[in-house]
This record gives C-alpha cells, sequence and structure tokens, in this order.
C-alpha cells in the first residue's frame, strides 16, 4: 500500500518535475492575489470615502447647493453603480468580460485577472469600509469638528483609525475569499495554482493526489493568514476595553 | 458687533425640521458678553440643547445669524473650523477618543490645529490634568477612566485649544449622582478664573450658584431670563413657575 502511495507521489509530482509546475501556479495565485488586494483596497477606500462623504454631509451640500453638491451626488452615483454591478454578477463572467472583450488584445492573463479581481473585491471593501466609518459613534465626529478639526482630518486623525479597528476582522475575511476566487482564473488561460494541479491531473489521469495537494496549499495559505491577523487585532485591541 | 464686550450675537434663530412643522428653535435672540456665565435650563424637547449646539454650527440653523467675536459664522464663506477652535464644547457622553491616551486626547487638536510643537502640547496639557487633579493618568486610556475622571478630562481636553468660551451640553447628566460634584466642582473654579460659560444642565443649585443669568426655555423660545435669584426666587412666567415646581 505504501509502494502504491509512493509510486502515485512521484509521478504527480516528481517525474518531469511536475512540482515545480505547481509551484510556479502558487506564485502566480499569490501574485493575482497581492496586486488585486491593492487594487481593492484603493478601489475600496476611495469608493467608501466619496459614499460616507456624500451620506454625512448630505444636507449640509444641498444647502450650500451649487457646484460641490452636483459633483458629490454624480460620483456618488456612479459608485453606487458601480457596486449594484459588480456585486449583482458572478465574479467568472466578470473576468471573462474583462478578458474577451475589455482587454481582447491582451496577451498578459495573469495582469487582466489582477485588473477583473481588484475591480471585483473593490466593491465588497468599500462596503465593509462603509461599514465601519458609519459605525463609529457620530459623538466621536462632533468632538472632533467641535476642536476645530475639518472634515478630512477629523476622518484621517479620529474615525478611520477606530473604523479600522472594528472592519480588520471582516476584511480579513475578504482577502480570504479573494484568494480562493483566484482560483477560477485558469478560465481565461492563467497557469494559477488550480489550474496547475489540473493540468497534472490532465497528464497523469489520477486525480487524487494533484487536487488533495492543491487544497491543501490553499488551506495552508488561509490558515497563516488568519493566524498574522488574528495576532495584529490582538495587538490592537490590547490598550482597549 | 454691538459692544465691545459682546463675544456671541443671536439673532433670530431658528431650527426647523420636517419644512417646517417641527420648529426645534423658533426665534432665539441674545446676547453673551465675555465673562458671563451662561446657564439654560428648561424642559426636555425645549431646544436648549438645540440651541448650544447651533452655536458652534454642529446643529445648522435653519434661518437667522450668530455673530461670534464680530464674525457671522452662518456665512457659508466662513471657515468655521477656525472658529470652533475658539469655542470649547464638553459633551453629555464625554466623547473622549477611545484609541488614544488621556495625553494624546489632549495634545492632537493643539499639535495639528495651532501647530504646537510636542513638547510645548504636552506642558500645557500636563498642567491642565494637574488642576483636574488627573496628571497621574496621562498615559491611561479612556476605557480605564470613571465617568466623572473621563469628563473632567474632556473639560481639560476643551481647554487645551485655549478657547473663548465653553459650551457644556448637559455634562452631568450621564454621571453617576456621586460624580457629579467632581465635574461641576472644575466648572465652578473655571467660571471663577473669568471663563465664558453657556451650559445647559438640570443641576439647579449649579445655575443658583455659579450662573451670572439664567436663560428659561420652553418650546425653541427664551419664555424668561435673569440673575439665578429673578429666575429661581421671582418668576414671572406660569411656564417657569410650573417647571421650577418640578424640579426644585
Amino acid at each position: 500500500m505504501f509502494d502504491d502511495f509512493y509510486s502515485q507521489f512521484k509521478l504527480n509530482f516528481i517525474d518531469e518535475n511536475r512540482w515545480v509546475s505547481l509551484l510556479k501556479g502558487l506564485g502566480t495565485t499569490l501574485e493575482i492575489t497581492f496586486l488585486a488586494l491593492i487594487l481593492g483596497l484603493v478601489i475600496g477606500i476611495v469608493i467608501a470615502a466619496i459614499r460616507s462623504t456624500y451620506d454625512k454631509n448630505q444636507s449640509s451640500l444641498k444647502k450650500k447647493g451649487g457646484f460641490g453638491y452636483v459633483v458629490m451626488r454624480i460620483l456618488n452615483f456612479i459608485c453606487n453603480l458601480y457596486l449594484t454591478i459588480i456585486r449583482g454578477t458572478p465574479v467568472v463572467v466578470q473576468l471573462m468580460i474583462a478578458y474577451f472583450i475589455i482587454f481582447a488584445n491582451a496577451k498578459d492573463g495573469t495582469l487582466v485577472a489582477v485588473f477583473a479581481f481588484g475591480l471585483n473585491s473593490g466593491a465588497y471593501v468599500a462596503e465593509i469600509f462603509r461599514g465601519g466609518i458609519m459605525s463609529v459613534d457620530n459623538g466621536q465626529f462632533e468632538a472632533g469638528r467641535s476642536l476645530g478639526f475639518n472634515y478630512p482630518q477629523t476622518m484621517i486623525h479620529i474615525i478611520i483609525p477606530q473604523a479600522f479597528k472594528t472592519v480588520l476582522p471582516t476584511l480579513c475575511n475578504e482577502f480570504i475569499v479573494l484568494i480562493k476566487e483566484t482560483s477560477v482564473a485558469g478560465y481565461v488561460g492563467v497557469m494559477d495554482l488550480t489550474k496547475a494541479g489540473d493540468i497534472i491531473r490532465g497528464r497523469t489521469f489520477s486525480a487524487f493526489m494533484p487536487l488533495i495537494a492543491v487544497a491543501l496549499i490553499y488551506l495552508l495559505l488561509v490558515i497563516i493568514l488568519s493566524s498574522l491577523v488574528k495576532r495584529l487585532e490582538r495587538r490592537l485591541r490590547k490598550n482597549e476595553r | 458687533m454691538k459692544d465691545n464686550d459682546s463675544l456671541i450675537v443671536v439673532e433670530c434663530l431658528k431650527k426647523h425640521y420636517l419644512n417646517g412643522k417641527v420648529k426645534a428653535l423658533d426665534g432665539i435672540d441674545t446676547e453673551i458678553k465675555k465673562g458671563e456665565v451662561v446657564v439654560i435650563i428648561g424642559p426636555s424637547g425645549s431646544g436648549k440643547s438645540t440651541f448650544l449646539r447651533s452655536l458652534n454650527l454642529l446643529e445648522e440653523p435653519t434661518d437667522g445669524k450668530i455673530l461670534f467675536e464680530g464674525t457671522d459664522i452662518t456665512d457659508p464663506k466662513t471657515n468655521i473650523n477656525l472658529h470652533r477652535q475658539k469655542m470649547g464644547m464638553v459633551f453629555q457622553h464625554f466623547n473622549l477618543f477611545p484609541h488614544m491616551t488621556i495625553l494624546k486626547n489632549m495634545t492632537i487638536a493643539p499639535k495639528k490645529l495651532l501647530r504646537k510643537s510636542e513638547k510645548e502640547a504636552k506642558k500645557k496639557a500636563m498642567s491642565l490634568l494637574k488642576t483636574v487633579g488627573l496628571e497621574d493618568r496621562a498615559n491611561d486610556y479612556p476605557s480605564q477612566l470613571s465617568g466623572g475622571q473621563k469628563q473632567r478630562v474632556a473639560i481639560v481636553r476643551a481647554l487645551c485649544m485655549e478657547p473663548d468660551v465653553m459650551l457644556f451640553d448637559e455634562p452631568t447628566s450621564a454621571l453617576d449622582p456621586e460624580m457629579v460634584g467632581e465635574v461641576l466642582e472644575v466648572m465652578k473654579n473655571l467660571a471663577k478664573d473669568g471663563m465664558t460659560m453657556i451650559t445647559v444642565t438640570h443641576e439647579m443649585g449649579f445655575a443658583r450658584e455659579v450662573a451670572t443669568r439664567v436663560l428659561f426655555m420652553d418650546e425653541g423660545k427664551i419664555v424668561e431670563q435673569g440673575t439665578p435669584s429673578q429666575i429661581f426666587d421671582y418668576p414671572q412666567s406660569e411656564r417657569l413657575k410650573d417647571f421650577l415646581s418640578k424640579v426644585l
């Protein structure tokens, strides 16, 4: 039995250096996740800033009227449209639209995947951040303003540091989802971890070893990330309550 | 400016909700001079907190004018942030910043807004903390303090900006009874030092002892005003008599 296991292992990972393609796939998965995460964070923060500014200042903007109010309304509308479309369609479809329609001439599927996953993740990150900002007690906002801080200063020094603590677990969850979501990148010809495992399966005609190996690698990644964030969370919370 | 020592002039201030169906403030006219200790009393829902919060535009008035040190702060062109630096505010629920130490709570605004150096801001904060007997708590976080201690910190946090007037919005209403005294004591000392103060409170003892003028508000209007003795000993209107009979 052990011999059987060993020969399967050798066939799937060692012969023809198949483990190298798994390793390369893992690299691609990490690359896409990492870059999409940064893109998603940037998009998410910008959108959350626009939407919560609009929500918090709606009445005073309306009263002042004029150019500022119109611009904010348009920006808010665009953000809402983006959120609705991104959250209302499957990520695989978005990925394929990006690859086959928007960037039809693209040679590098990896960059298109970064774009698609980043855009997708941004929508969820935006709502997570907005929820965090809105969850900070309004008294904190008033205290900041009463000291003489303007709106952006109050946000940066007082509201966002508190909001960040609240959203950290949810944000972490979103990143874990993102790592796993990138497994559909194979749809547009990207050789990520899942695709690499699948190709080995096609070559060796044995599904068990490569697929379980792929699953274990994802699991390990998620466990490592979770424990890192848990440690960060504990450090942030040390001084409170 | 009407005359030299008037600090705040309020003209026909109105705050309406739901297109005028609810009138939280229904035409307030008053003038607050430097060094005055004004206490606003009245039944709940009378608009006294709304009035106080309008003075630094945390509540945006529907109509009317507020002149602060000669500037119309209700004018959209006025930079309200600069004027708010000169108006300290203390809230019912303290609103200390939970993610900062007591010292940081007190130094962040002077550092960022008045461009004070770390050392300078710290020195000022520590000397103020000493006046309220909390200098040994400088490096603690707000959650480690009692309610009364939090409110004392909130008062000195506002004082760090060296304001010209202090606004108190029911500063003792969220405190356990045995902690009310320590906060009122700080406020009394502040009044003694000549700070201009406007206080919304239910502490009639404080109003009687410390106020130079008491405003009685009801239904968004100032119904009666005068010295503590005039208000508490010789009330004129039926509404004030009725109110006093319930709270005294």
